[in-house]
């Protein structure tokens, strides 16, 4: 008995103690929201109510407040949002029942001072000065907040979901909802950095402590940012669920009568462990396990190369079929997304999953501006992605999917590289120059602006990882990951880092992947190799083709095996490389190691004595011609 | 009864059909012939593609997919359709998956598809006329049925593009576009999507099928019964084909031979492979299976030719007689 009182004791002090912990501000905590909302799923409506304590944290006194309305881009055709969308050749005409809105009904000041705001509300675009557009609302305060000043809103509101849309709303009974509530902007010194919602960014917000109480039908399974905290069941066959979340920067939920609820637990020897609970679509019951391993692929690699994992929970959602609602990132919560068919040896779902995990650090952790620095999380989490890819799903699989997307088949030939596939090169290939990656994200090209924002900072980084070495990369990242955690930074900070943990600059190239769209593309121009007395004179010419430069090697091979290796700074446009040897040449290659995975061209870089082309191309003309062949026969039927 | 016949007709079709290799053979070069041209193109292509570069080695050894996405990234006209697709059996999955999905494909090879088309429609009077006499004919028996049945075979085709043009181009749509999609649009399992698509393919199957059915006992009696109307040959195949149900057994028991050899061949296909051996056992391995899907088409043809003669006429009665050509002038100087 008294040994069960110490163990109770013991538990209780444990407990507090964990708990003291966990209040240890990770973060600056000045954007606090207590929110209650009330689902309605027969009109798929929200209404909810909000207190924000929001304290000025910069050097700066606040005259206003701005707010972000997300759900009003899809409230008409006119907004930036569907403008945007239009420019990118996307999207279908939204019908009236499938758009959103939110309508702010109160907004008051209560504390310092108390005060109805309300009359003053008003909408502001500051990206384009489009009067149309309803996402960002201001409003004057009575007396300006003083730096390190606090005031205390509370908002009522009414939203109606949408049909789902940039991956929030409902479809059937699957509801995702995100960007779903008046969020404050970020005040920065230079003022207030709330941009309109734009078809081809993300977000940016104050980290602070979000208590949410949500009350859904009572069957019905909720997940959300955060743990929950207490259920209360209400009269009306609904459930009130109150979720809460220290030191976050957005909250996300769903709730849905049909997940399958599961859960697990990743644990490792020096990282903190992190229970995870997944809510899977039935179809997927049996991938459930697959979620969980991608989820503990990402928590122990990118724990152990930048920093550990702090809140000790994450929710991964398994998106309905046609929700849009997968792979995106939300805090401790994330949305994954797989098929119902999903083949073996290939990364679906793991794909999504590593990634998308892989912004609870790179988003959730470091909290960089999506709105113009969209790069900062999403290229280093997908150089991140593929990385940790390679280190436990290799070989992996090219996969195709046919009979209307349904059915998959996999290309077990085509092993898919880290490198080109991981970083995607195809897709940075075919856009290279659409933007400068240091253009404000918002205002790339909507078509072509991921691949800038994903595919080029993956390639340059896993660039800088192959010449500068991965401890050296590793010790940039991971010194960004800790002295930013929990802040805003920006790509100057980046840089900084980078040259600090360097211990040298290397500006000049940050100026050609950042400050340029110029592309890389270097060639062997000629390789001639023939007798001339008694030996053979070997000249080589090394080309850049494209406007960029980067130090590269140049490696020619002699009939004795024996390389010649040179090393060109790149500047040039081309270069002369001369031999007199007792062998013949047998090859050139420029950057034969593959440093530079920018390279648009790889099929130029290199030229042989003895070519292969013909041979390639008789083996890849007679596939094709089977192909064609039976595709032929496909039309037969007709006769 | 219907299924006896069917399957009598079956066998005869496939007696038929392995009676006349040269059949098999020719239509197998046809096929050749038509997708030579085109391959020689691609191949030169690719080879300027790869020209002397070292990527060439690893595409040579077994797939250099980097190599492979960087030509898409240039490729036009016949080169957009070089994709990893074309590996094994994943070509023969790609273009079932596009004949029953409709997927547009690019104008070179609908064009050198269309000449494929008027090739077989050439063929199918000497081809049929030979599975109708069930003796050998050899070329001179071959070449005038063709000849004589090619222009009405052309006008048949014209109601048939008519036809499969109103499905490919009017009923599909309708249904996997705009049919499938208001069903399925507020669906949110997959399971129940793929199951209504199937749903949805086997419904359009069996609409095209019953036209190629038609269109098929149409040839037959053409000439079996030497008609030259071709309106007349497809109401007396439509009636043929009402008052037989094992026309449609039969139809039945050939599509499931065609399952039987793309399955097998979905256990066979080669993979890339290098250029070395196995590129010409592959190649042998590939064109076995195309010459497999050659001789199901023409059971399919043999087979109804079988079935119409066992179920409404008799051996003697079939085709026209056997042109007998005018001797040459040098017979006469010959005989003098």
């Amino acid at each position: 008995m008294r040994a069960l009182r110490y163990l109770v004791v013991a538990y209780l002090l444990f407990s507090s103690a964990a708990f003291a912990q966990s209040n240890q501000p990770l973060s600056p905590r000045n954007a606090n929201y207590t929110i209650d909302a009330r689902l309605d799923v027969r009109s798929h409506t929200i209404a909810g109510s909000e207190t924000i304590v929001w304290r000025n944290i910069t050097s700066h006194a606040a005259n206003e407040l701005q707010f972000h309305l997300y759900w009003n881009a899809w409230k008409n055709d006119r907004s930036t949002f569907m403008r945007e969308r239009a420019l990118a050749g996307g999207g279908r005409a939204i019908p009236e029942s499938d758009r959103s809105r939110i309508d702010i009904s109160a907004l008051k000041l209560t504390a310092p001072t108390a005060g109805d705001l309300t009359p003053h509300m008003h909408f502001v675009a500051p990206d384009d000065g489009n009067a149309d557009d309803e996402t960002v609302m201001a409003v004057p305060l009575p007396e300006a907040v003083p730096p390190g000043g606090s005031v205390t809103i509370e908002l009522t509101w009414a939203s109606h979901v949408p049909r789902t849309v940039a991956r929030t709303g409902v479809i059937g009974n699957f509801y995702f909802i995100a960007q779903w509530f008046p969020k404050l902007g970020v005040l920065q010194d230079a003022g207030w950095n709330c941009h309109q919602f734009h078809a081809g960014t993300e977000f940016f917000s104050d980290y602070g402590v979000y208590d949410v109480s949500l009350t859904v039908p009572r069957n019905w399974i909720v997940g959300a940012t955060g743990i929950e905290r207490e259920r209360r069941d209400n009269l009306d066959e609904t459930r009130r669920h109150r979720f809460v979340q220290e030191d976050v920067h957005d909250f996300a939920w769903t709730t849905s009568p049909d997940f399958v609820e599961r859960t697990a637990r990743f644990e490792h020897p020096t990282l903190p462990p992190v229970d995870m609970r997944l809510l899977l679509q039935p179809e997927h019951a049996s991938q459930a396990e697959r979620h969980f391993a991608a989820t503990r692929t990402t928590l122990k690699y990118y724990g152990e190369w930048y920093g550990p994992y702090p809140y000790g929970h994450i929710t991964i959602v398994d998106p309905a079929f046609q929700s849009g609602a997968g792979g995106m990132e939300y805090p401790t919560l994330f949305t994954a997304g797989t098929r119902w068919l999903a083949a073996a040896r290939v990364i679906v779902p793991e794909g999504v999953t590593v990634h998308e995990a892989g912004h609870q650090f790179w988003y959730g952790i470091v909290g960089n501006n999506e709105f113009e620095d969209a790069w900062m999380d999403e290229g280093i989490n997908t150089f991140s992605t593929a990385r940790a890819i390679a280190q436990v799903y290799d070989p992996n699989y090219l996969a195709t999917r046919y009979f209307g997307g349904f059915v998959p088949w996999v290309f077990t030939d085509i092993v898919l590289s880290r490198e080109t596939e991981g970083n995607r090169l195809a897709g940075y290939r075919h856009d290279a120059r659409s933007d400068v990656q240091a253009t404000p994200s918002y205002q790339y090209f909507p078509a072509t602006g991921g691949s800038i924002t994903y595919n080029k900072t993956a390639l340059w980084l896993n660039t800088m990882e192959r010449w500068l070495g991965w401890p050296a990369l590793q010790r940039i990242l991971s010194t960004h990951f800790d002295r930013w955690k929990f802040r805003h930074p920006t790509p100057h900070d980046f840089f900084e880092v980078t040259t600090e943990a360097l211990g040298r600059d290397v500006g000049w190239f940050f100026d050609q992947v950042y400050r340029s769209s110029d592309i890389f593309d270097y060639g062997i121009q000629e390789l001639k190799s023939a007798r001339e007395q008694d030996h053979y004179r070997t000249t080589v010419v090394a080309r850049r083709y494209g406007e960029a430069t980067f130090p590269v090697d140049v490696k020619v091979t002699f009939t004795t095996g024996e390389p010649a290796l040179e090393h060109w700074d790149g500047k040039a446009r081309w270069k002369l490389f001369t031999y007199e040897r007792a062998a013949q040449a047998v090859s050139a290659e420029v950057d034969p190691n593959h440093v530079l995975l920018l390279d648009v061209n790889l099929t130029n870089n290199s030229k042989s004595l003895a070519p292969n082309g013909g041979r390639a191309a008789t083996k890849w003309s007679m596939k094709w011609m089977v192909w064609l062949q039976d595709h032929l026969l496909s039309w037969a039927f007709f006769v | 009864m219907s299924v006896l016949h069917a399957l009598n007709a079956l066998t005869g079709g496939v007696r038929r059909v392995n009676r006349a290799p040269a059949i098999l053979g020719g239509m197998w070069l046809l096929t050749l012939a038509v997708s030579l041209p085109l391959a020689l193109t691609m191949r030169d292509m690719l080879a300027q593609h790869l020209g002397a570069s070292l990527t060439a080695d690893r595409a040579a050894a077994g797939v250099n997919y980097d190599w492979m996405q960087e030509f898409a990234d240039q490729a036009s006209g016949v080169g957009v359709t070089f994709k990893p697709t074309i590996i094994g059996f994943g070509a023969v999955l790609d273009n079932l998956s596009g004949f029953l999905d409709n997927v547009p494909r690019p104008i070179v090879i609908i064009g050198a598809a269309s000449a494929y088309i008027v090739l077989w429609m050439f063929a199918a009077g000497g081809i049929l006329d030979r599975y109708a006499r069930d003796r050998a004919t050899r070329a001179h028996g071959f070449f005038p049925p063709s000849g004589v049945f090619f222009f009405r075979f052309l006008r048949l085709g014209v109601v048939q593009w008519l036809v499969y043009a109103a499905l490919f181009g009017l009923v599909h749509p309708l249904l996997f576009d705009r049919f499938f999609g208001r069903i399925t649009h507020d669906m949110t399992v997959e399971r129940t999507a793929f199951a209504l698509r199937v749903g949805f393919y086997i419904a359009f199957g069996i609409v095209l099928a019953a036209c190629n059915l038609i269109f098929d006992y149409a040839k037959v009696r053409a000439i079996v019964e030497d008609r030259r109307s071709i309106v007349g040959a497809i109401s007396a195949a439509v009636r043929f084909v009402r008052s037989n149900p094992a026309a449609i057994g039969l139809y039945a028991m050939n599509a499931a031979l065609f399952v039987i050899v793309v399955a097998i061949y979905a256990i066979v296909a080669p993979g890339a492979g290098s250029a070395g051996a196995s590129m010409w056992i592959g190649l042998a391995v590939s064109e076995i299976y195309i010459a497999a899907r050659l001789w199901v088409k023409l059971v399919f043809w043999a087979s109804e030719v079988a079935l119409f003669q066992q179920r409404f006429a008799h051996a003697g009665y079939i085709a026209a007689p056997q042109p007998v050509w005018p001797e040459s002038p040098a017979a006469e100087a010959i005989r003098a």
